[in-house]
């Protein structure tokens, strides 16, 4: 069964919101770790509804608001959020302040904004939607989730709205932790970049006339090694009757990390030998959510039948009917998500 | 009792992140709930730990917050009765 993008909104480190044409100024990364474009916020909402929100709740609001004017609709019926880190920011404050405050008088606001559903919730508050809410946080299969429930609620009852989508930030102290564990430092991980990045999409079972891009499934493999791999996906290809050669471009999630590369780019070559390919990780960065960004920029090439050339490794020869996204996340989390032209 | 007022109008500012007014434009009777600076329930939390931590006062019974809070003299005035000396 597939369901209808009917509108979406994506905050990364590129220019992906308001008018301009897909990637046409790419952004690279300075140094190893790769910060959004942020909006004025004050588009979405109005300065005293900001003055509590963290970073990454203005950025889940505002990237929820853009999917749902994109797509025409006020309130959706439900909300369905994937982050792996959550509310980081909220959370760094309260820690810190637990211990310079040695537990006492504590501000309430980093406390109650620091659980991963806040920002389904704060989306749901501002919007008065009173639907289905749920935030899925499976570390690197959280937007893969996320989207799986999404897929299961509009198989049942199609003639629904739901806003999905994934959310995930860097601060200054995940940053630093994460550089004291060896990622993106280390020599198995060198290539890659920290990254971060919101984006929403307004998702239904019922197709219109309007609608140019679906997705069709996914699957989730975890700790697999190439064998269990390959055959994941001769089965992922089976059960959407699909050949390897029915797949247009192959939208792969690695960043040129030793630990990850081999298998995927081998299980990629000798899978899919005809199909274009092409990467988006170095325009995302590396993190666990970064699915959802590719589920953006695939849905815009089908839209505009283009493939930038800051996404390609050659150039794609023939219309994009299907792009499948072939990611993994540091080797052990890999995911396929297929999307398919109306 | 004037210089008091002046803090408290900062420190409201800084801690309930109200980046968009300045000290002077918050009238020493004004409501700050509702009506007034339009603050909720949790400001009203974040007040709460704002007299703690730079007046080292602990609201005994919050059932009188509602009073207590209700602009920034009220409060300055329960600073003044309150404060350790």
């Amino acid at each position: 069964m597939a369901i209808y993008i009917k509108g979406k909104g994506n905050i990364s480190p590129q220019q992906t919101w308001g008018d301009s044409p897909l990637l046409e100024t790419p952004v690279l990364a300075n140094g190893n770790r790769f910060a959004c474009v942020e909006p004025d916020y004050t588009q979405f909402m109005d300065v005293r509804q900001l003055r509590r929100m963290s970073r990454i709740l203005k950025m889940g609001v505002a990237s929820g608001s853009m999917a749902l004017k994109d797509a025409g609709i006020t309130v959706p019926d439900g909300i369905i959020t994937g982050t792996s880190y959550g509310c980081l920011e909220d959370t760094g404050i309260f820690l810190s302040k637990m211990i310079s405050n040695v537990e006492h008088a504590l501000n309430p606001t980093p406390f109650i904004q620091s659980t991963h559903n806040t920002i389904g919730s704060q989306i749901a508050l501002l919007l008065q939607c009173q639907g289905y809410n749920q935030t899925y946080t499976q570390r690197a299969f959280s937007f893969e989730n996320a989207l799986l429930d999404a897929l299961m609620e509009l198989q049942e009852t199609p003639a629904q709205y739901f806003l999905v989508g994934a959310a995930d930030e860097i601060t200054d102290t995940s940053h630093a932790i994460q550089q004291r564990f060896g990622i993106f430092t280390d020599e198995h991980h060198a290539g890659a970049i920290n990254g971060e990045g919101v984006a929403y999409f307004v998702l239904s079972g019922e197709k219109s006339s309007q609608d140019k891009v679906s997705i069709h499934s996914l699957a989730t493999f975890y700790n697999a090694d190439e064998t269990a791999l390959n055959n994941g996906v001769h089965q992922f290809l089976a059960d959407a009757n699909l050949k390897a050669a029915d797949i247009d471009l192959l939208l792969m999630g690695t960043q040129g990390d030793a630990s990850e590369e081999a298998v995927l780019q081998s299980t990629a070559g000798s899978l899919f030998p005809s199909s274009a390919k092409g990467h988006f990780k170095h325009l995302s960065g590396e993190y666990p959510t970064a699915t959802a960004f590719a589920v953006w920029l695939a849905a815009r090439m089908i839209e505009t039948q283009t493939v930038p050339e800051s996404v390609s490794i050659g150039k794609a020869n023939r219309p994009l009917q299907r792009v499948l996204i072939f990611n993994s996340y540091f080797g052990k989390y890999h995911s396929l998500i297929l999307l398919e032209a109306c | 009792m004037e210089q008091l007022m002046a803090d408290l109008k900062k420190q409201i500012i800084e801690a309930l992140n109200l980046k968009h007014l300045k000290p002077e434009d918050i009238g020493d009777d004004q409501p700050l709930f509702v009506e007034g600076l339009g603050l909720d329930s949790i400001d009203a939390l974040e007040l709460i730990v704002l007299l703690q931590q730079h007046y080292n006062i602990k609201l005994a019974n919050p059932q009188d917050g509602p009073q207590i809070f209700k602009s920034v003299k009220t409060i300055a005035e329960y600073i003044r009765a309150n404060q350790p000396s």
